[in-house]
């Protein structure tokens, strides 16, 4: 602790501070932060000392198509996102009531609506039959039902990042834009959209990130031919007990979010990014 | 006819995001044994079920305990924190910043991956001790975002009022500090609870059969037998949010003051 290096430096100010922060930096750094070290340490330890985790990840042909894949998945999930979100968003935001209805139910059960819905004796099934088109094609565990599936479940995330910044933008601008002669949509885009998108930026990467190790719905719903990381790592340790491996992957995966966040750390700060 | 695109666009967005919720209710009075929709007929019997299995009221009991447990002690941590960085000057204080936000960064099968190498050694793996640090952890972040955001806002010449006017700095924390801080307050440890209440994938690595809460229950039922009182559980945990959001927007929506 530097700041108890040399008495005169320090004022009784800054060592409230300090006894104010404390407790939680001390909880953070002990209980998180340490243990992710332990995820670092095991992924080049575990079996042996060395780095053949992260060669053989880096290497193998099948990895590369989960490290794509992911990626993909992600930026379509988040691109839906924000074509649901943004409208949903624009509309809330000048209605000032309430929002996060959808926000607080959990993921599980989310998704468990989706096992339901596409389902071989779900809605869309029997919607199929009752047309008389035969049987639906395969919906479930592919890696279209993952897609819908987090895309309905990171929706709120957009919705409450968009809406954040939507807020704050004066309805005024808009209405002196089409005073001045500009049509709905010519004020909608050079007034309104150009000042939402701090918000845009701010739903694409808080989804994009969260995406990228979601791991309950690609698990309930996706498929191993199309897997995601967090399927991976659930694959390594569940059914080959490969601690050390998916600790690696769980590495690479966390250097990829904080290499994110960092570029966008520099640019916005990141106090910002959750409103 | 221009200005009523954004509105139907909107409309279709929100009809996506609640329409397959709305799915579970009837599900769970359905008599199906798998998920079948449109239910082949109705009762009551999963709800029935649910309340008399053990493992699921136990999963239900385990929840509420974790979850009041880490919202507790989310709130002891964070509030000292967010009077600490709004309030005074120190050093190292925007990297602490940073630190603060991490267990947010950090996506949860890291954090769930690292939790069961660390907790495992300490025999706290499979106990609601290990889940209430966890969770405790996951929560600091958004408490104190949400606390710091009022706090940040807080007029201080009340306090100077109070001060002058003769109370000490215990009586004006207590008197005036506390009540106009209160609905933030709430609902910082509102968004704790039902983080923790909600969170499964650090519950699928380290609760245990013991500590197990409803999410890991669920995902667990879901993977394996495809259990129909899960549609039970979903529909209660449903209602047992909307009734959450609806007092935290009671809470939001009263006047600062009194």
């Amino acid at each position: 602790m530097p700041a108890f290096r040399g008495a005169g430096l320090i004022s009784r100010d800054s060592l409230t501070a300090w006894l104010l922060v404390a407790p939680a930096v001390v909880c953070v750094v002990v209980l998180f932060i340490v243990p992710i070290g332990y995820v670092l340490l095991l992924s080049v330890t575990d079996p042996t000392v060395s780095l053949d985790h992260y060669r053989r990840f880096f290497t193998v042909p099948l990895y590369a198509n989960v490290m794509v894949n992911t990626f993909r998945t992600s930026l379509i999930v988040t691109l839906a996102c924000l074509a649901l979100g943004y409208p949903l968003a624009y509309v809330m935001a000048r209605r000032d009531d309430a929002l996060a209805v959808s926000f607080w139910t959990g993921f599980v059960v989310r998704t468990y609506a989706w096992l339901i819905i596409l389902g071989n004796k779900g809605p869309v099934a029997a919607t199929y039959a009752f047309a008389g088109w035969g049987s639906p094609p395969q919906l479930l565990f592919t890696s279209f039902s993952s897609t819908l599936g987090m895309t309905h479940v990171l929706l709120p995330y957009m919705v409450l990042a968009l809406y954040g910044v939507m807020r704050k933008i004066d309805p005024s601008y808009m209405r002196a834009a089409e005073s001045l002669g500009a049509r709905p949509f010519g004020a909608f885009r050079l007034v309104f959209l150009p000042l939402s998108l701090a918000g845009v930026v701010n739903g694409c990467v808080l989804v994009f990130t969260m995406c990228l190790g979601f791991y309950v719905t690609p698990i309930l719903l996706g498929t191993p031919k199309d897997m995601m990381i967090s399927q991976l790592i659930s694959q390594q340790i569940e059914d080959l007990l490969a601690w050390g491996f998916a600790s690696a992957i769980a590495v690479v995966l966390l250097a990829c979010t904080l290499v994110l966040l960092g570029i966008y750390n520099r640019f916005a700060g990141l106090d910002r990014l959750w409103g | 006819m221009v200005r009523y695109v954004p509105l139907v666009l909107a409309l279709l967005a929100a009809i996506f995001l609640v329409a397959p919720m709305a799915i579970i209710v009837p599900m769970s009075f359905s008599k199906a044994i798998s998920f079948e929709f449109p239910p082949p007929g109705y009762w009551t019997g999963y709800y029935a079920q649910y309340f008399s299995s053990h493992s699921w009221l136990e999963a239900t009991a385990n929840s509420f305990i974790i979850a009041s447990g880490s919202m507790a002690l989310t709130l002891i941590a964070a509030l000292p924190a967010a009077f600490g960085f709004v309030r005074h000057r120190f050093y190292g204080k925007s990297v602490l910043n940073l630190v603060m936000l991490v267990p947010i960064i950090v996506p949860a099968v890291v954090s769930a991956l690292g939790y069961y190498s660390f907790l495992s050694p300490l025999h706290l793996v499979g106990t609601h001790a290990g889940m209430i640090l966890a969770h405790s952890v996951l929560s600091i972040p958004v408490a104190f975002l949400v606390i710091t955001a009022v706090l940040k806002g807080f007029d201080r010449n009340l306090e100077r009022a109070a001060m002058s006017a003769g109370a000490g700095p215990l009586r004006t924390f207590l008197w005036v500090t506390m009540p106009v801080l209160r609905p933030g307050i709430l609902i910082g440890a509102l968004f704790a609870f039902l983080h923790s209440f909600n969170e499964a994938v650090v519950a699928i690595f380290i609760a245990g059969r013991d500590a197990s809460t409803l999410p890991k229950k669920m995902f667990e039922s879901i993977r394996l037998e495809s259990d129909p009182v899960i549609a039970v559980v979903s529909t209660l945990l449903t209602g047992a949010v909307l009734l959450g959001v609806l007092l935290s927007l009671f809470v939001r929506k009263r006047p600062a003051s009194r």
